[in-house]
């Protein structure tokens, strides 16, 4: 489903504050394929609500948001 | 794509706490895929010019001006005209310098860098007139 592990684009966004994480997400899934997992790695805590917000906006999918320790991890698929 | 939404903003401040808020804004607009409209008038077009770096945050407000461009120099916040300038080059983004505030001031087109057109209030206020969101930034 979401395709091979190096298929898989890993946006390390953690540190930055908004709208560091969103601007980095949507480059990362603007140069990326349709059907492509991209994984956002964050610790701004609005971030999970504004990858939420923003895939509304623009289309893609959530998949999953987890944490760990004060990161998030959030998936995405690219659509 | 004529249907996307759309962000008008006035800018009219120099300061970095200022720009820094329009910048936010404008380029999450274009991350969401809105189209974003900004008109630099009076002290906000001193920010356009050739060069200017904006280092002083308004003075109400100076005690918080260290970490405010720590987080900028750290990288936990962007600089925010390189936040503008990548999000003006998606194409989405589009730069008004005020007309009036060149006169005024003695400026030049050619002293201004990183803006689209040189508008007048009328040009401003029909572009920003079917504009979902309009915001002045002071």
């Amino acid at each position: 489903m979401t395709g091979k592990n190096s298929d898989i684009i890993v946006v390390d966004a953690k540190y930055k504050s908004c709208p560091g994480p969103i601007i980095e997400l949507s480059e990362a899934v603007r140069k990326a394929s349709a059907g492509q997992t991209v994984v956002l790695l964050a610790t701004d805590p609005a971030a999970p609500a504004d990858v939420e917000a923003w895939v509304g906006q623009v289309g893609h999918r959530l998949l999953q948001v987890s944490k760990q320790n004060d990161t998030y991890e959030i998936r995405i698929q690219v659509r | 794509m004529m249907d996307m939404p759309k962000l008008s903003l006035i800018v009219s401040s120099d300061k970095v706490d200022k720009l820094l808020q329009a910048a936010i804004l404008a380029s999450t607009a274009a991350a969401l895929n809105w189209q974003a409209e900004l008109f630099f008038t009076f002290w906000g077009l001193l920010a356009l010019r050739e060069g200017s770096e904006q280092r002083a945050v308004s003075s109400e407000y100076a005690q918080y001006g260290k970490p405010l461009l720590e987080a900028i120099k750290s990288g936990s916040l962007p600089e925010w005209r390189d936040l503008l300038r990548k999000a003006r080059e998606g194409g989405n983004v589009k730069i008004y310098a005020c007309s009036t505030t060149l006169d005024t001031f003695g400026m030049k087109r050619e002293h201004l860098e990183d803006f689209d057109e040189i508008v007048g209030a009328a040009t401003f206020l029909s572009r920003a007139k079917d504009s979902d969101i309009v915001l002045y930034i002071s």
